[in-house]
């Protein structure tokens, strides 16, 4: 399905914000979204999160023939998939642009760079060596994959646990995981890739764009470094101009958030593996969060109260004569009401009874004031039965034999006060 | 049959003394030409820092305050006024589409081409259905720029019988920069044919026609046999253009004339011959300034 | 790859050169009567062609006309017979396609698309032999081939691939420097703006601005160059005759 273009005028609104230093989600120029990284049960599944961009890695391995030309020394394969899952724009099987980027991209952060040691996967030299592959699958599409899927297959990579292999002469058996235990896999460093996104012919620079962002951006440079601030990989892509100047701040920038997101990476590891020998929960059901509605809560708006009586004086000396009302219901129960058309108001006001009272509470503040009450209570006192043509609904205030009751509830509304002031309650 | 073999040799460098006495200014791009910032700025340049800098490889023309850069080989940017040979690409609703070496395809509407008979009425549905049966994907025309949409594209039309479909003959594809700017693009060569200098580059030579067709209105094609001396001489005239754009010679048809009867000497199928063709172009320049001088 | 010395004591390479010496480079324009421009550029052992047809119309999808400049469309290959082992599949596969997004994205940023809207650009380059460099000796030969179709572009493009090797940036890598580290750099002269900056290998971030250094200063070395191809081939090929 072809991506819906972005509209010109959100696109103005994105370049704008960025120009005052202003993003859409509220964070900093250099602020990366919150990562969130869990572990599935088998070794070597991973998730990561990064605000909304889900993604996930799984590495397996297999014993092949190795390459003619590296006869003792292990495969890595590396493949991405942008499953339509992740965002309409991405087509099942084709291979896209974006695809073939994201996979080279990821080949170069972690093969290139050498940070797991191949040699150490070379179980008979020219015959048989493991194949490690990773594979990340695109979840969510929510802006930065490149980081994501470079988090995601380091993490997995970390996490993973291969057979044990034992060679006795020229046999060679592989433990499965009930035999031996797994080994991990010998890795040298993690390589984790930063992402900085170019705006306004380069004037302006993001750390980790959104979705939004990246649609709007000009152009991106991947840095992808590990935490001995050495650089494994630089990629600009899009089509922008870079300076020295701005290449050499954006890799200052880039080691620190490594350095961050490598101990996080280190600590989810960490409270992964205590967890499993503690025998608890883990996976990926574990990870998912329960939606659980805990409170209701409304918030409270502040009024301006200053000129509220004027107002309200006014508007009670513009409204004409209360008009006389429809005969009393029936009330079958004290405090017991109906709330409907032309029935009384049931909120229990008790307006003569409480007049005094309300006055006294009224003066901490919060309510509006009502001063003419006492005297709107004096009008209507006719009986007369007048049908108007008014399509108001009548508000029909019900009051209890016991007057002692002090319905009054604290946010009284200044309708339920002038309602109270146009009917004089009845009995 | 005999096979003509060469091995590859050094290329030598045609030499011409004329051009010592042409002074040009050529740049490449990024040069600055000036910074003086009086001057505006035409085709092949642009603007940097208060700065007029080339953006092609070419000559600097200064027409009084209007600074362009003309480069050396570019596709066709049509005027008001050219002669172009184009091939329909594209039969559209009341429009077809026609290659002409530029860099978006010509248009010519159906409200810009002659009727058959040369009536003279409002296009109905029914032309708009028949369209294909005057032109074709794939046939040649002749026409004229009546004018220029705004993203460069050009309008074509052929009202005149002189335009139209083109019948039999022979085509050669050359660089646009190599056409003379003339009063007419239409020539009766006294050897015996006719040419077509389109100022896209392309140019038709064609058999001269015995009598006028009027009545065809530019559409009807005369399937009748070329004699054998007709097809001689239109090949050889077309080697000629060979060796001329081969040596970037301007093409007008007085140039093709001298050239051509400099050929005269050779066989029709030597002039394809690089020494030949030097010989050939070398006598052409001196007969042209001969003639200048 | 035990044994060879990519630096010797003496400050040489494999190849004879220098540290900070660039590879000859000897090139022709307009090679091909039939493309619009077209280039042959040779860079020590690595040699590539590019021919360059347009601005034309859109040719294929419609709909991937941008209404308001010329859309670039770039093909890398190599021939069966450039490397040392037969290639099996010459483009297509991935390395092609992410070199051919390079490409495009690297002349995108030079040359100036909102002059031709809704037309189209095809680059095609193809290496005919390759020993290291091949990313930069593309651009260079697609950069004249563009300034022989007569397309305006803002700079020249020049590109080199640096390597560090005993603390020591070596400028335009042959194969076997290649697979130690490798820095390629797409420059344009005048302004210092890079285009297109590609690292493959590990490096400590302290090397990043020599090295860079080093990658800008080359690519100002193959810039003269190509500055002298180009205007050697306008001395002649200027028409005899000028027109009014």
């Amino acid at each position: 399905m072809k991506d819906t273009p972005l509209s010109n005028c959100e696109r103005d609104f994105i370049l704008k914000a960025i120009e005052e230093k202003k993003r859409l989600d509220g964070r900093q120029t250099y602020d990366f979204r919150r990562i969130k990284i869990t572990f599935g049960t088998d070794y070597g599944c991973c998730f990561v999160d990064l605000g909304k961009t889900r993604v996930m890695a799984q590495v397996s391995c297999e014993l092949v023939a190795p390459k003619e030309s590296r006869p003792n020394e292990g495969i890595m394969f590396f493949n991405i998939e942008l499953s339509p899952m992740a965002s309409p724009a991405f087509e099942q099987g084709r291979q896209s642009e974006l695809s073939v980027k994201l996979n080279r991209q990821l080949e170069r952060c972690l093969r290139n760079s050498k940070c797991i040691d191949t040699e150490s996967l070379c179980v008979v030299a020219g015959e048989k060596v493991w194949q490690i592959r990773v594979d990340v699958s695109m979840l969510n599409n929510d802006g930065n994959l490149m980081d994501a899927a470079s988090v995601a297959a380091i993490t997995a990579l970390c996490h993973f646990r291969r057979p044990d292999v034992g060679i006795q002469g020229d046999e060679v058996t592989v433990y499965s995981p009930e035999e031996r235990d797994p080994i991990p896999l010998s890795i040298y460093h993690m390589p984790i890739s930063i992402s900085f996104s170019f705006f306004q012919q380069g004037t302006f620079l993001l750390v980790d764009p959104c979705e939004r962002e990246e649609r709007v951006m000009d152009g991106l440079l991947m840095i992808a470094m590990n935490k001995h601030r050495e650089i494994c990989s630089i990629q600009s892509s899009g089509g922008i101009m870079l300076l020295k100047e701005q290449v050499m701040r954006c890799s200052k920038i880039a080691a620190v958030k490594v350095s961050e997101i490598t101990e996080l990476i280190s600590k989810a590891l960490l409270n992964d593996r205590t967890a499993r020998k503690a025998g608890g929960r883990c996976g990926f059901a574990e990870s998912m969060p329960q939606e659980r509605i805990t409170a209701l809560k409304t918030d409270e708006t502040l009024m301006e109260t200053s000129d509220v009586t004027e107002r309200a004086n006014d508007i009670v000396e513009k409204a004409g004569a209360p008009p006389q009302t429809v005969p009393s219901p029936l009330v079958p129960a004290p405090g017991v009401g109906q709330v409907s058309q032309g029935q009384q108001n049931t909120w229990g006001l008790q307006e003569e009874d409480e007049d005094d009272d309300d006055d006294d509470d009224e003066q901490n503040g919060k309510e509006t004031k009502m001063e003419t009450e006492p005297q709107e209570e004096e009008k209507g006192a006719g009986d007369v039965v007048e049908i108007s043509d008014s399509e108001e609904e009548e508000v029909v205030i019900l009051t209890s034999e016991t007057s002692g009751q002090a319905k009054n509830a604290d946010s009284s509304s200044h309708q339920k006060r002038a309602a109270a002031s146009k009917r004089r309650p009845k009995k | 049959m005999a096979a003509d073999m060469r091995l590859p040799r050094v290329r030598k460098t045609l030499s011409v003394s004329e051009s010592a006495s042409h002074r040009r200014d050529l740049v490449v791009p990024g040069d600055i030409i000036t910074s003086d910032t009086g001057f505006m700025r035409g085709h092949g340049t642009y603007v940097d820092d208060d700065k007029l800098t080339a953006s092609v490889a070419g000559e600097v023309q200064r027409v009084d305050k209007l600074i362009c850069v003309r480069p050396l080989k570019t596709r066709f940017n049509g005027e008001v006024g050219d002669v172009v040979v184009g091939r329909i690409t594209e039969v559209q609703q009341k429009r077809w589409k026609v290659e002409t070496n530029s860099r978006l395809d010509s248009v010519l509407l159906l409200s810009s081409v002659n009727l058959p008979g040369g009536e003279l009425r409002r296009r109905s549905a029914e032309d708009e259905l028949t369209m294909r049966e005057y032109l074709q994907e794939g046939d040649l025309i002749s026409a004229e720029v009546q004018s220029v949409f705004s993203d460069g594209a050009l309008s074509l039309h052929t009202r005149s019988l002189k335009y139209g479909k083109l019948g039999q003959g022979v085509l050669v594809q050359l660089s646009p920069s190599l056409v003379k700017r003339q009063k007419t693009h239409f020539h009766n060569l006294p050897c015996g044919a006719s040419v077509i200098l389109g100022n896209n580059g392309f140019v038709w030579l064609y058999p001269t026609p015995g009598q006028q067709e009027e009545e065809a209105g530019g559409f009807y094609t005369s399937l009748e046999p070329v004699s054998l001396a007709d097809r001689e001489v239109i090949s050889r005239l077309r080697n000629c253009l060979l060796a001329l754009a081969a040596h970037k010679v301007l093409l007008f048809d007085t140039s093709l004339l001298y050239c051509y009867e400099s050929s005269l000497q050779h066989q029709v199928k030597d002039i394809l011959k690089p020494e030949v063709m030097e010989e050939i172009v070398m006598l052409t320049q001196q007969k042209l300034l001969e003639q200048e001088g | 790859m035990a044994g060879l010395e990519l630096l010797s004591d003496q400050g040489y390479r494999l190849d004879g050169r220098k540290a900070t010496e660039l590879r000859k480079v000897q090139a022709r324009m307009g090679v091909f009567a039939q493309a619009d421009g077209s280039a042959y550029l040779e860079q020590g052992n690595t040699r590539a062609l590019a021919v360059v047809y347009g601005p034309h119309e859109m040719r294929g999808s419609r709909s991937r006309t941008l209404h308001d400049r010329a859309a670039i469309n770039c093909q890398y290959s190599m021939a069966t017979f450039s490397t040392a082992e037969r290639k099996r599949r010459p483009h297509g596969d991935r390395k092609s396609t992410e070199m051919s997004l390079h490409l495009k994205q690297t002349f995108e940023a030079a040359i100036m698309t909102q002059l031709y809207p809704r037309s189209q650009i095809d680059i095609y380059v193809k290496i005919l032999q390759s020993d290291g460099g091949n990313y930069s000796v593309c651009v260079n030969a697609a950069t004249l081939a563009v300034i022989d179709a007569g397309i305006p572009m803002r700079d020249y493009v020049c590109a080199c691939s640096v390597g560090f090797v005993d603390e020591t940036p070596l400028a335009d890598l042959c194969y076997a420097e290649e697979s130690v580290s490798s820095l390629s750099v797409a420059l344009l002269p005048r302004g210092g703006q890079i285009a297109l900056l590609q690292m493959d290998a590990r490096l400590h971030q302290d090397h990043l601005e020599a090295l860079m250094e080093a990658a800008m200063t080359a690519c100002k070395g193959v810039s003269k160059v190509l500055d002298e191809v180009v205007r050697q081939h306008l001395q002649e090929a200027a028409v005899l005759n000028v027109c009014p």
